[in-house]
């Protein structure tokens, strides 16, 4: 879901790191009226935690694949929505420079995309609301799927918006849609169940840990069948709307899309069985079947992109080296 | 004057079971102690205690001549270097240059006299030409030594060192000995390397179920092998050979 | 867990390099870091059939690399996957946009083929300035610069513990990991009835190691503030500054002028 810097436009990646930049300062601001100086110790070391976690292969029961932690959920469950956001943030930042998961000026979308949904969706509404009245297992697993779940849709459907407001693909609104949100509904399942299973362990072994956890409250804390499936139902409707939200502003999918790019609505015309095997061929085939004027401008700047560009870098390398030896020898 | 000085001290941690029981000592200035006793005798507690890590004892208990309350806490851990059993934890940046100089810095220095301190520092635990070394790549000695340089770059007047020779080779645990037997100030060695003690200090405290057991000469108390053995102690091998 | 080796790999490339040390350059790592982001902004905003325009942007990484010497060529060998998945969205734009531009060499040129290739380059352009910023002034460095900028001190200190105790607890899944493969073998992750001790057992010493980190830090005077050195040994403000603006007003004549194109006509007279 990381996305990369050449598929930002500038204006797109600087609106969402103003979001971003919102979203750090209102958290910085809460984390520091907590006045819990031990707070920035622990979210920098669950950082490393929850990078290193990532690493981990689960595999998944019964199919050959293994799932992932990405850890929004989990860390706002431990240190509280907005410590667990400011801790998503360096998280993604050395991810970004390190492996190049998503770019540095993407990474204002990125952050947004996976930590703002995972810890502020799913740590601060979700989990939040589900332990309001005290804990118990059902309750932790509700809250941790459904969190997980919601805030990877909520991702998933920013990625699209983000990379058709940027303008590089040419892929269709809808066909990308239809790609991502599913995917991520059962990655969103997977990291749910990873986390609950988690959660639940810390639930048994030190409770105390726990994100709004309290011993009175705890003993109360009794999550009935209704109440559980109620939470999920929930998660579900929610995506489910965006879902259908999504998919019904351009009800023709793909045929929209073909209009679009192929002008002239040329998929529509009544036609012979060779007629309609050409449309496809125009659809599929990379080079275009028309023919097209010999462009003589074009033609010169390539080739004069061609050889300028090899005189000017040789003249760089050259003068590079030039100077590095000057260098070496003043020392 | 004593440095640190305990009277009546009782600590429990959950109000139930007391962990220390009515300890009473004074150390002196340039005084070296060791703090001997099986696992889970309380030693590593009284060291917390004494730089106020934990808090809730019963008692007095004073350090530096400052009782030990919150608002002397300030005072108290300038004054007082602590070297933590686990040396992963306590060095906490990346390279061992910027490591020693976060206490100096914390307490206001300008950057010439940070230099000077944490160069000074690494001197005398002779890591001068490590102090750019990233700690995440270096031996678990090498680590032991820049988690004791970083205390002595703010120029304590007693240290407490918990530990300090666990998981350490011969070399390096020499090595440690005469770091510690360089130092300035008072000193308090938690150890059950009792070798380590008769090396680096003077006189020994026994910590046996809370309570100090003995209190006297180091030669005295580790060669009473049957008060040791009753503790889950045994003879240092160095003064095995002298029986 | 391949992923895991080779993070351990990178990590101590990165601190093995010069980034990682005091390396006495006069250079300040904020002038470093906003000549990264000068660069990302100005490659990302070619428009997508400028192609040769936008080769002219690849003058920055080639002189970079040879001067601080950095191999950029290894490090996109290592980040490749970050790279095919760029891709992988750009060779859409092959069907969807078949307008052809010109024809060259009786092959006729596409919008789809002019903006993949556009979108190649600008990943593999972006993706290798990051490697240098990282190579070059390393955490500690970026670190400064962030907080030069104004990012409160309190964030980036959680990114340089962060930084800190990665190695260490990638090592320790590591170890983790093969203790487990160790007693479960063939299996290729962890079985699902482990997959809340595996991780909760760590979580629970990392709380554990946070506490002693957080008690290290208050014996030696941290009151919630962070203090690094504004500026080290050997930099200077005026060349950090000249440094900053010299390559952003290159990067802003790069972006108007296609260099490459206009000296290619020079040398062939074509006008």
């Amino acid at each position: 879901m990381h996305m990369a810097d050449a598929l930002m436009a500038p204006a797109v990646a600087g609106g969402m790191y103003v979001c971003t930049g919102a979203a750090m300062c209102y958290s910085m601001k809460k984390v520091r009226a907590l006045e819990q100086p031990e707070k920035i110790p622990v979210m920098g070391v669950m950082g490393a935690f929850t990078f290193a976690a990532q690493m981990v292969n689960f595999t998944i029961p019964g199919t050959g694949s293994s799932g992932h932690l990405c850890g929004g959920v989990l860390l706002s469950a431990v240190l509280g929505p907005e410590a667990g956001f400011l801790t998503m943030m360096g998280v993604l930042l050395i991810q970004c420079l390190l492996f190049a998961d998503g770019g540095l000026l993407a990474l204002g979308a990125n952050i947004w995309n996976m930590a703002f949904y995972g810890c502020f969706i799913g740590g601060m509404v979700i989990w939040n609301r589900t332990m309001k009245n005290g804990m118990s297992r059902k309750k932790i697993c509700a809250a941790s799927i459904a969190g997980c779940m919601l805030s990877l849709q909520m991702g998933a459907f920013s990625v699209v918006l983000e990379t058709l407001a940027s303008g590089i693909t040419k892929l269709p609104f809808s066909l990308f849609l239809t790609a991502m949100q599913p995917i991520h509904l059962a990655i969103g399942l997977v990291e749910g169940l990873i986390t609950a299973a988690v959660l639940v362990f810390l639930y048994e072994t030190r409770p105390s840990l726990l994100w709004g956890y309290s011993e009175a409250g705890d003993k109360q804390g009794r999550l009935s069948l209704q109440q559980t499936l109620g939470v999920l139902a929930a998660a579900f409707i929610a995506i489910g709307g965006l879902f259908s939200l999504a998919a019904s502003a351009h009800p023709d999918g793909l045929e929209w899309s073909v209009e679009r790019t192929a002008g002239s609505g040329e998929l529509t015309a009544v036609g012979t069985a060779y007629e309609v095997a050409s449309d496809i061929q125009d659809v599929t085939a990379i080079l275009p079947d028309y023919g097209f004027r010999e462009n003589e401008s074009a033609v010169g700047t390539s080739l004069s992109g061609v050889l300028g560009g090899m005189a000017v870098i040789a003249l760089c390398v050259g003068g590079c080296y030039g100077l590095r030896l000057f260098r070496r020898k003043s020392r | 004057m004593e440095e640190i000085r305990a009277e009546h001290l009782c600590f429990s941690y959950d109000g139930v079971r007391d962990v220390l029981r009515d300890l009473n000592f004074c150390i002196g200035q340039e005084e070296a102690v060791g703090l001997i006793g099986a696992n889970g005798a309380g030693k590593s507690t009284l060291l917390k205690i004494l730089v106020g890590l934990v808090s809730g004892y019963r008692g007095r208990v004073e350090v530096g001549g400052l009782h030990v309350e919150k608002k002397h806490l300030q005072q108290i851990r300038r004054q007082t270097g602590y070297v933590f059993q686990d040396s992963e934890s306590q060095l906490f940046l990346s390279t061992v240059y910027e490591d020693v100089a976060f206490g100096p810095r914390n307490y206001g220095y300008d950057e010439t006299e940070v230099d000077r301190l944490v160069m000074e520092a690494l001197r005398q635990v002779h890591m001068e030409d490590m102090k750019d070394r990233q700690i995440y790549r270096m031996s678990g000695g090498q680590k032991k030594l820049a988690a004791i340089a970083t205390v002595l770059s703010m120029e304590p007047r007693m240290i407490l060192l918990d530990e300090p020779s666990g998981g350490l080779d011969p070399r390096n645990r020499r090595n440690l000995i005469q770091v510690i037997r360089t130092m300035r100030g008072a000193r308090i060695v938690a150890s059950h390397d009792l070798d380590l003690i008769l090396d680096t200090c003077r006189r020994t405290i026994l910590i046996g179920e809370g309570r100090i057991v003995k209190d006297g000469p180091t030669e005295e108390i580790l060669t009473d092998e049957k008060l040791l053995w009753e503790h889950g102690l045994e003879l240092p091998l160095s003064l095995l050979g002298r029986q | 867990m391949a992923r895991l080796q080779s993070a351990i790999a990178a990590l101590h490339e990165v601190d093995m390099g010069r980034g990682g040390e005091r390396n006495g350059s006069s250079i300040h790592p904020l002038a470093r870091f906003v000549v990264c982001l000068g660069y990302l902004v100005t490659v990302v905003s070619f428009e997508p059939y400028d192609l040769w325009g936008l080769m002219g942007m690849s003058l920055y990484l080639i002189i970079t690399g040879i001067w601080e010497d950095i191999s950029i060529g290894k490090g996109l060998c290592g980040l490749r996957y970050a790279l095919f998945a760029v891709c992988f969205l750009g060779l859409v734009n092959l069907f969807y946009d078949r307008s052809v531009i010109y024809k060259l060499a009786g092959i006729s040129v596409t919008g789809g083929m002019l903006s993949f290739a556009t979108l190649f380059f600008k990943s593999i352009f972006t993706v290798s300035a990051m490697y240098c910023l990282l190579r070059l002034i390393g955490m500690n460095g970026l670190c400064r610069a962030l907080r030069r900028l104004g990012i409160p001190g309190g964030a980036v200190t959680v990114l340089l513990l962060t930084w800190r105790y990665l190695i260490v607890f990638l090592k320790e899944i590591d170890r983790m990991g093969q203790a487990y493969m160790l007693r479960a073998p063939g299996q290729k992750g962890i079985h699902i009835r482990a997959w809340g001790p595996f991780v909760g057992l760590l979580l629970l010493r990392s709380m554990d190691r946070a506490e002693t980190v957080y008690q290290s830090m208050l014996l030696r005077g941290y009151d919630g503030g962070f203090r690094q050195a504004g500026m080290e040994k050997g930099e200077r403000t005026g060349i950090s500054i000249l440094y900053a603006v010299s390559w952003i007003g290159i990067f802003g004549l790069l972006r108007i002028f296609p260099v490459f194109v206009l000296a290619g006509r020079l040398l062939t007279g074509m006008g």
